[in-house]
């Protein structure tokens, strides 16, 4: 009993909060690929950014909540111009020409990080630092609200998806990205606001857990890996089974940890994906058709 | 024999071969040269995949570190044989790609993109923290290893016919490969996967056989590595080392096998030039890709026929 | 042989996506030499009973056989070995290798040494069979050219020969002359048909437009909201009131 207060549940928490950031990189990244067919590989460099927007905003201002409002914006603004930039160009060619060139990017943008602030691990402080008793263990106050905060933003997410008008527009599209076309919008627009949409929620992913973890130039290469293979296990394009498999990932990656180290997590985690791919060579809600 | 070999990768080949004997040519610069005709090498094995299948590898790295650590375990241990090193890596890293190409290739497009680079990162991961197999340090101090018994590869020049050795074989494979029915069909499934399904080719076995292929050619080129350097470390495996390959093929030209060793050759005097001078490497390297992606698609040797000299073939 | 002379039996095929019922007990056999047309408006079903024929999709009920072998949910690769091959309604060709290579690579998955390991690197002589078909459908002089700089029509008809090139016994027609000009329609059933007869070919042909498949069927089935509601001969077929109602909408009352 003590075992499951003092050690189990908040690892639970965590790793609640920590499958919903991936949530919202992986949610991204499936959005992304369905509606431009990009495989974004710069989206992990995204979610750095949102942490170095965070540390710039809070160096100016002081203040953790403008920060959260500022580096969203800020990101989502220079993926924005990126797409607009860089991917537009490559709507009508071969989809391996954009993953080599997000891969360039992500060079770009981590390497531009570490020459402006250097490679060494960085801190942001919590914004507030008490804790609350809660069901006979204490809870620092800042998980509970990364978990609140997550929640709601995965909740606001899916009112968007299912409730607005532009949010069901790109959720048919990323099944079937041709039907824009037949409905006369501004094809360029919905890709660039949805591509600035994604990498403002990757960047405030990176921000909401920096005080959790540490920040530095390669912080996005290991969150993009884990969120590749959520978005395998999801089964690739489909948004609900992204966040279905964020969640198994993070609770499995907190879980493991307590009693393994974290380079066995890592292969662990993996042959996750590996016996789900045996049994669901889909993922968990891939559709069917066999030359999908 | 004639379809394979052209007089002028004849005469390339030659004009290789006769780099050690030019006069003051300095060791470091034989180095420089193993690892670019290496590079080159490996791009060429990497454009199998990539250019003729249309399948992009994010993982060819792994393959090349197993074949580094194969040889670079065998010397370590004392065993210095050439061939016992080469075996060994073409075991090692054959039983290694046919599982990742088993499960890379059960579906598609991007999805062999990720998977590689996933199962990659899982073998460097497992290098890295292994003690066993030195971690981080990986393996250091090597012995030279021995063609025959008392011929050891120990001067720069050997090390150097070596690696030509190398590329001639790679060179030849891939030429054989492309220019016969099988390179045809993995141009056809670049082309139009769906269609060569239904014309009667089991697609995902010639995947499969392509991306075997192409991990073995590049587990030999990571099997001589260490025979140059004198150790192997994780850092082989990283999957920056896997964005390189793919710059080289870029940089050279998609569909082609001269153009990606003149892209590896191109880059690792580009790397050796500017990682001394300037530490924002990588901000180049990405620059380089980013262009070559949006003005150069077809890289290098592309540009070349676009300005009017040869139409670009895809199967040749 | 299969018995009776029949090459393609589908039985009490159903096939649904989700709540969709795209097929539902859909049951017809085509003889030896004929050409079946299967026609009906659009999304009454047509090509998803193509692609459970040629195994892009398994069907939720009911089997497929194919000269007496059941096919029912093999890979459309195995399927093509078996002898069935497909066209595509809309043009499916290798677009960046020339109009020979792409003969070439169709007419090489049934090359004599297919299947062993040799065939993996040794061409066959298949020239003579690409020169063939090229010169049936008036494409000699197109072979070295790029298959995507080709007219809409010859890339019709190419689609064509890379399906003929895999020597069917069956051949799966989707719409063949979708997009053509009606002059260009009436050359193009008249091609097909000799091509069949002069081959030994049976035909199973899905069109929505009904004039292209009067002249050339021998039977023809109707699928209506993925239901078959008649077959028989042509002039059966044009008589049949609930034809004339699927096609045109319930009569005035």
């Amino acid at each position: 009993m003590d075992y499951l207060v003092a050690v189990l549940l908040p690892q639970l928490l965590h790793g609640l909060v920590f499958g919903a950031a991936l949530g919202l990189l992986a949610l991204g990244l499936t959005v992304i690929f369905g509606l431009l067919g990009v495989m974004n590989f710069a989206h992990g460099e995204l979610y750095m950014m949102g942490a170095y927007a965070g540390i710039v905003v809070i160096g100016v201002t002081g203040s953790f909540w403008l920060a959260l409002v500022a580096a969203p914006v800020i990101v989502g603004v220079l993926g924005a111009i990126t797409e607009a930039a860089t991917l537009r160009p490559l709507y009508r060619r071969e989809p391996l020409y954009g993953l080599i060139l997000t891969f360039g990017l992500a060079l770009v943008f981590r390497e531009g990080v570490r020459q402006i602030w250097g490679g060494d691990m960085r801190r942001i402080l919590p914004p507030f630092t008490g804790s609350t008793p809660l069901l006979g263990m204490t809870y620092p106050d800042y998980r509970l609200f990364l978990l609140g905060a997550s929640s709601v933003l995965l909740l606001a997410i899916w009112l968007f998806f299912t409730k607005t008008r532009a949010g069901i527009i790109v959720r048919a599209a990323v099944q079937d990205a041709e039907m824009l076309d037949g409905l006369g919008v501004n094809v360029p627009r919905v890709f660039t606001l949805t591509f600035a949409g994604s990498a403002a929620l990757a960047s405030l992913a990176g921000l909401l857990l920096a005080p959790v973890f540490t920040v530095y130039p390669q912080m996005g290469v290991e969150m993009i890996l884990l969120a590749f293979i959520v978005v395998i296990l999801g089964g690739m394009g489909s948004m609900g089974g992204s966040v279905v498999a964020a969640f198994v990932i993070g609770l499995a990656q907190s879980l493991f940890s307590l009693w393994m180290n974290p380079q066995r997590v890592a292969i662990a985690i993996f042959g996750i994906m590996i016996v789900v791919l045996i049994v669901r060579p889909r993922g968990f809600f891939g559709r069917e058709g066999v030359l999908e | 024999m004639s379809r394979v070999f052209g007089w002028r990768s004849a005469v390339a080949f030659a004009a290789l071969a006769a780099l050690p004997w030019l006069p003051g040519v300095p060791k470091y610069y034989l180095l420089l040269a193993f690892d670019a005709l290496l590079f080159g090498a490996i791009a060429m094995s990497l454009d199998l995949l990539i250019g003729y299948t249309g399948l992009v590898s994010f993982g060819h790295a792994a393959f090349y570190g197993l074949g580094a650590y194969a040889t670079a375990i065998l010397l370590e241990r004392g065993i210095l044989s050439l061939w016992a090193c080469l075996g060994f890596a073409i075991v090692v890293v054959g039983l290694y790609a046919a599982v990742v190409s088993y499960f890379a290739t059960a579906r598609r497009g991007i999805y062999f993109a990720l998977l590689t680079l996933i199962f990659a990162e899982v073998v460097f991961t497992f290098f890295r923290y292994t003690q066993t197999f030195g971690g981080s340090d990986g393996i250091q101090g090597l012995p030279d290893a021995l063609v025959f018994p008392g011929v050891a590869i120990d001067t720069p020049a050997r090390k150097y016919y070596l690696v030509w050795v190398y590329l001639l074989l790679a060179y030849a494979v891939c030429r054989v490969l492309v220019t016969s029915h099988f390179g045809r069909v993995l141009v056809a499934i670049r082309e139009n996967e769906d269609r060569a399904r239904f014309l009667g080719y089991n697609v995902q076995k010639y995947k499969m056989l392509a991306c075997m292929i192409s991990a073995l050619l590049t587990g030999l080129g990571g099997a001589i590595y260490p025979i140059r350097a004198a150790f192997a470390t994780p850092d082989l495996m990283l999957w920056t080392e896997s964005g390189e390959f793919i710059i080289s093929v870029m940089i050279g030209g998609l569909g082609t096998l001269v153009g990606p060793i003149i892209g590896g050759v191109f880059f690792t005097l580009l790397r050796d030039k500017v990682s001394s001078y300037v530490d924002w490497y990588f901000i180049v390297i990405g620059v380089v890709l980013v262009v070559i992606v949006l003005f150069l698609p077809k890289g290098l040797l592309g540009l070349r026929r676009a300005l009017g000299f040869g139409r670009w073939r895809a199967t040749a | 042989m299969a018995r009776d002379g029949v090459v393609l039996a589908v039985e009490g095929v159903s096939k649904s996506f989700g709540a969709l019922a795209a097929l539902t007990d859909v049951s017809l056999s085509v003889r030896q030499g004929e050409v079946f047309s299967v026609i009906g408006p659009n999304g009454a079903g047509k090509s998803t009973l193509f692609n459970v024929v040629s195994g892009l999709y398994a069907p939720t009920a009911g089997r497929v056989s194919f000269l007496g072998r059941e096919i029912t949910g093999l890979a459309p690769e195995t399927i093509n070995r078996l002898g069935v091959a497909k066209t595509f309604q809309i043009t499916n060709i290798f677009p960046e290798i020339s109009v020979g290579e792409n003969v070439s690579v169709a007419s090489q998955s049934r090359a004599a040494v297919s299947g062993r390991l040799a065939s993996l690197w040794r061409r066959a002589d298949v020239e003579a069979r690409v020169t063939e078909l090229l010169e049936a459908f008036g494409l000699t002089a197109k072979r070295d050219e790029l298959a995507e700089n080709l007219s809409h029509g010859e890339q019709r008809y190419l689609e064509i020969c890379l399906a003929l090139a895999t020597e069917p016994t069956l051949l799966l027609l989707d719409e063949p002359t979708a997009g053509m000009t009606p002059g260009e329609t009436r050359g193009a059933t008249a091609l097909i048909k000799k091509i069949a007869l002069a081959r030994g070919l049976t035909l199973l042909l899905i069109e929505h437009d009904m004039s292209v498949v009067m002249g050339i069927s021998d039977r023809i089935a109707v699928l209506h909201f993925g239901e078959k509601i008649a077959e028989g001969p042509p002039e059966q077929i044009r008589n049949d009131p609930r034809v004339i109602e699927a096609y045109l909408g319930p009569p005035e009352a």
